[in-house]
């Protein structure tokens, strides 16, 4: 529910990075003190480490990854129109933009996907479609559920208001002379931002986009509080059945480091290769 | 609606304020220690600091909240939800605090570190008297983006029964079958969010570095 900042690069000389080897030992290091700071018992570890939960988490991790992509995927282009239509000429277009990335962006999530689950009609469409038992329709159920739906409407609707401001402000940061250099060699407004601005100005905000998604996944798990049957909710049942709260909650915070991880990895990826 | 429903709307927003005044305290004691921690020449430090930050920004604020206030009272630590709330909210926003803390040390010029170590400062002077006080005015626009993020994660202290604003606006949607309340909510945090960013922008006025 942040907003990502930004980062400023640090000289060279003051940048404070590790070996990878000793980044790994640190990690590793910083994993093992936590349940040895706060008296964890290896006994309460085991029923989460059972195959059916270690089943039942992964289904988790599947429903949380889906909704996660789902929403990157249709906040993108609703972002990219948002920040245009905020940048338009016409007054018609640009305040309704402005407002509702405005109202959005000063909303909590959780309350917004409260009032999206209460109030929008037609989330409930796809519930009971899927009564299979196997592996995947225990996946998809809970996606095609009520909550499911309206927390991925909800994260795209919020996350779309936030990375408008991004590429807006990458859009601005590019000189002028490239939108007129554009237009002047014929290209239509649409082909301009297609082929020439809006290329560039998200190659400019690549890194604090995918920061920005590394929060979505992490807030994918408010969908637990309306009963969207994710990773977190379902640390909560095995924990419910097991007395064992803090572990249940400690792995799944690992799970969530090491998805969180892997996306910020593709972002070091995609900014070498640019 | 209810005059005693306003009242509870009332009391839930002075929750909400008071939540994001101690954990923003709280956070940002907690996160100019760890920022500086990162820049220290101890290597066990920076790594545990570094591993701090990484941790906190990649696991969702929920799990953190549901630790503090279900897990730790099986190790006998028993916070009521306020104060489970302020730590909640402050480690988590530490982490944030720690990485702008970081890169405003790193806007301090090089020259002006080796002047003040030349000297005879020792490293905590320099740090007290030459860095920090560049490094945390450098630092006022994104902080207070994490302090309009913050008052808004304060609405996840609801699901730890913390009666905050949200949480008593979906008691009073409950009570009155109206979930229209949650607008009445949004109208309120909307008015506190947008205030907070003029402040941010005028102390960033008044403080901001002029180059």
């Amino acid at each position: 529910m942040m907003e990502a900042v930004p980062r400023a690069r640090p000289a060279a000389s003051e940048r404070d990075t590790l070996s990878i080897p000793l980044q790994v030992a640190g990690a590793l290091l910083f994993v093992l003190l936590i349940p040895i700071a706060f008296g964890m018992r290896w006994e309460n570890f085991q029923p989460l480490l059972q195959p059916s939960a270690l089943r039942f988490l992964s289904i988790g991790v599947l429903v949380t990854l889906i909704v996660a992509l789902v929403a990157i995927g249709l906040s993108l282009p609703l972002a990219t129109a948002l920040a245009l239509g905020r940048l338009a000429k016409y007054a018609l277009i640009r305040w309704p933009c402005i407002g509702f990335i405005e109202v959005v962006r000063s909303l909590p999530l959780l309350l917004l996907i409260f009032y999206v689950n209460l109030r929008i009609p037609g989330l409930g469409l796809f519930e009971g479609l899927n009564t299979g038992a196997g592996y995947l329709s225990l996946v998809l159920t809970p996606i095609l559920a009520r909550a499911g739906l309206a927390v991925t409407l909800a994260l795209t609707i919020y996350t779309a208001a936030v990375n408008a401001e991004l590429l807006r402000a990458g859009i601005l940061s590019l000189e002028r002379g490239q939108y007129e250099a554009a237009r002047s060699l014929g290209l239509s407004y649409w082909q301009a931002m297609r082929l020439v601005i809006l290329p560039q100005a998200f190659r400019l905000i690549v890194a604090p986009l995918i920061a920005q998604f590394t929060i979505l996944l992490k807030d994918t798990s408010l969908g637990a509080i309306i009963g969207f049957i994710e990773l977190q909710r379902r640390a909560q049942i095995l924990y419910q059945r097991d007395f064992n709260p803090m572990e249940a909650l400690f792995l799944v915070a690992l799970i969530y480091f090491v998805l969180n991880y892997l996306l910020g990895l593709s972002s070091r990826v995609v900014e070498r290769r640019r | 609606m209810n005059s005693e429903y306003w009242q509870l709307i009332g009391q839930g927003t002075l929750m909400t304020l008071w939540l994001t005044a101690t954990s923003a305290v709280l956070s940002l004691l907690i996160g100019t220690l760890i920022g500086v921690l990162r820049m220290t020449p101890v290597v066990l430090l920076r790594t545990l600091a570094i591993n701090y930050t990484e941790f906190f920004r990649n696991i969702p604020l929920l799990t953190v909240l549901f630790f503090i206030y279900f897990g730790l009272p099986n190790t006998g630590l028993r916070l009521d939800a306020v104060t489970g709330a302020i730590w909640g909210l402050g480690l988590y926003t530490a982490a944030y605090v720690a990485e702008v803390i970081r890169a405003g040390l790193g806007t301090v010029s090089k020259g002006n570190t080796e002047a003040a170590r030349s000297l005879g400062l020792s490293f905590f002077q320099t740090l007290r008297y030459v860095q920090l006080p560049q490094a945390l005015r450098a630092a006022i626009p994104p902080l207070g983006t994490l302090l309009i993020a913050l008052l808004k994660n304060t609405s996840l202290a609801s699901t730890i029964t913390v009666p905050e604003l949200l949480y008593q606006a979906g008691f009073v949607g409950d009570r009155t079958f109206n979930p229209n309340i949650l607008l009445i909510a949004g109208a309120i945090y909307i008015g506190l969010t947008l205030p907070t960013g003029a402040l941010v922008n005028m102390v960033e006025r008044r403080w901001a570095i002029k180059r």
